[in-house]
């Protein structure tokens, strides 16, 4: 029983993370109907962020060697200010990565390689900065909160509650906004048709941006709490998690809020299950899921079919 | 000589991406957006590897190893990644657009964390002492420029033929590429069955070169960057991957004078690229152009 709610534990708080972060993918592509590459780099960039502003100074590596902000905020401030400086990340690469190609009716795939060139520039610019090696933020942090606490006769991280609770509140606070407000029914008219939804007086553009800003303060908290719980380990930490963010994406089918979700949590409990003697195999679980359904059910497991066009 | 040599095992590595370049254009001939060719490449490579080392019959204890042996490895190779691609080929391309990208994506993440997992299979730590069928970069680029004049040769003639005009049906239009008769499963089967083959031909070259081989020369980055040689030198005739293929190795090597800003700037040109050129550097057109001055400029 105890050995159970560890592994339920963890694995949905590591399922958290994967819904946080194809939730992400899932905002952009149901708005441009492509895939943001560069969603690794705003995620890394989370961690970062947060780790510089509760106080941490820069290794002896990079160009900013030593540097340390002049204040140091709390976490609970510290996660979504940093939210806030990945969803300005997000903007500039809608900006240059995404727009440019939309006003001249170029080919969408188009978006994959820019994007990732974005990426590219995104990680390397941090490891030009502050230096390829890793970097942990102190749990003590969580100032006033214990390091673990007695759940059903388990031990469990703080952290990983507080991970569980952030996306828990953060997907809620979506959906609301996605089924109830005027703006969010504009992105999903924007996803549905974005001629007809600008015909209608739907600005799509700006609808784009939001889809953008959101998908990156999303990806920015994700990764301030996944810096939180393991650590940083290096620049290149993001790309990991976005190809399993790939996965979890078509898992749950390709701009389904709720798939993603349902993807993320399904893809972290199964890596759970995976036996301690086969955990080198453990990443294969996601792309294997991922093979099943895209043959079995393309549409993935809450997507619509879409009827070919003529 | 010093110099000579680096400037040689340059030209090699650019002659590699050449030739990736071209396996991932061919299935974009026909709109197939396929990010496969770095698993068929691991398969390749992984595969000489083992052959060169573990079966003394094909010479790897000579001082120069046959040639004849690497020839009959890129045969082996061909074929297993050649009936590989049948099977997968056949279950993948029921995919479009980017669900196909994905499922490519999949499959080379799989490949590597599995023989990152398989001791036989080179493991982690991966295969060294592959035996050198060439003593000097020299040869090993003369080998390769041969490959890849081969293969350019065979594209080249794949275009001008029912095949490689199929393949562009189908990438204008599939349906109506369908409605005028041609049998667009058995052309994107096709396709990507030569991308796979020349991706595996390529790997068995690259061990030999390399000298080592592990599960990581074939991963995401690999894919996405062979997929840049194509949008960036054109996807619509196989001189664009040639060319994208060539210039996009050596900048990073030619950038390296600015140090720490040669990849920035590399990201900075695979962004800019397709806003710039969003047809790729050699569209079919402007390389008529070039054979037509070429041409007018032999004549007088």
């Amino acid at each position: 029983m105890q050995d159970l709610t560890q592994l339920l534990l963890n694995g949905l708080s590591t399922g958290a993370v994967y819904a946080l972060f194809a939730l992400g993918y899932t905002l952009v592509f149901s708005v441009l109907g492509v895939i943001n590459f560069a969603h690794g780099a705003v995620f890394t960039l989370g961690a970062y962020f947060t780790y510089f502003l509760i106080g941490g100074a820069a290794g002896a590596n990079g160009l900013l060697a030593g540097l340390q902000l002049p204040f140091a905020l709390p976490f609970w401030l510290a996660l979504p200010l940093a939210g806030l400086g990945a969803a300005a990340v997000a903007l500039l690469i809608e900006r240059t990565a995404f727009a440019p190609l939309r006003q001249r009716n170029a080919d969408p795939l188009l978006a994959l390689i820019t994007s990732l060139g974005a990426g590219v520039v995104l990680v390397n610019l941090i490891q030009l900065l502050v230096g390829a090696e890793s970097y942990a933020i102190p749990t003590g942090a969580l100032a006033g909160l214990p390091a673990a606490v007695r759940i059903g006769g388990a031990q469990v991280r703080s952290v990983q509650l507080l991970l569980l609770l952030v996306a828990a509140v953060l997907l809620t606070l979506l959906t609301l906004w996605i089924d109830g407000t005027r703006s969010g029914k504009g992105l999903r008219a924007v996803s549905e048709d974005p001629t007809t939804a600008r015909l209608l007086g739907i600005p799509s553009d700006r609808m784009i941006q939001i889809a953008f800003g959101l998908s990156g303060f999303l990806a920015g908290i994700a990764g301030g709490l996944v810096g939180l719980s393991v650590s940083i380990a290096g620049p290149y930490f993001g790309i990991g998690y976005g190809l399993k963010g790939l996965g979890v994406l078509v898992l749950g089918g390709l701009g389904s809020v709720p798939g993603a979700v349902l993807g993320g949590l399904i893809i972290g409990l199964a890596e759970a299950c995976v036996p301690a003697d086969l955990s080198g195999y453990r990443d294969v679980v996601a792309y294997g899921f991922l093979f099943v359904v895209l043959l079995v059910r393309p549409q993935g497991l809450l997507g619509r079919v879409l009827p070919s066009k003529v | 000589m010093d110099a000579l040599l680096i400037d040689a095992s340059l030209l090699q590595q650019m002659l590699i991406g050449a030739l990736l370049g071209i396996s991932v254009y061919l299935p974009l001939r026909c709109g197939q957006l396929s990010l496969a060719t770095p698993g068929f490449y691991a398969i390749g490579g992984t595969l000489a590897a083992l052959l060169s080392t573990r079966v003394d019959a094909l010479g790897g204890a000579e001082p120069v190893y046959p040639l004849s042996s690497v020839l009959l490895e890129m045969l082996l190779a061909a074929a297993l990644a050649g009936g590989l691609a049948v099977g997968i080929g056949r279950v993948v391309l029921r995919l479009r657009g980017v669900y196909l990208a994905i499922a490519t994506i999949a499959l080379v993440e799989i490949l590597r964390v599995t023989t990152l997992n398989q001791e036989s299979l080179g493991g982690a730590v991966g295969i060294f002492g592959i035996p050198q069928p060439f003593l000097d970069p020299q040869g090993y680029a003369l080998f390769t420029l041969i490959a890849l004049a081969l293969v350019c040769w065979l594209c080249d003639r794949l275009e001008r033929q029912r095949l490689g005009r199929a393949m562009e049906a189908i990438r204008d239009d599939e349906l109506a590429a369908a409605c005028q008769g041609i049998d667009t499963d058995r052309t994107k089967l096709v396709a990507f069955v030569l991308s796979a083959v020349v991706a595996a031909i390529t790997g068995v070259i690259s061990a030999h070169f390399l000298n080592s081989w592990n599960a990581r020369l074939g991963n995401f980055d690999a894919s996405i960057t062979t997929l840049a040689f194509v949008v960036f030198g054109g996807s619509r005739t196989w001189a664009g991957p040639v060319i994208g293929g060539l210039t996009l190795t050596a900048l990073p090597e030619l950038l390296r004078p600015i140090g720490d800003l040669r990849l920035i700037v590399f990201g900075l040109v695979i962004l800019v690229g397709p806003l710039l050129l969003p047809q790729g550097l050699i569209t079919p057109e402007r390389l008529r152009l070039i054979r037509g001055l070429l041409h007018r400029g032999a004549k007088p």
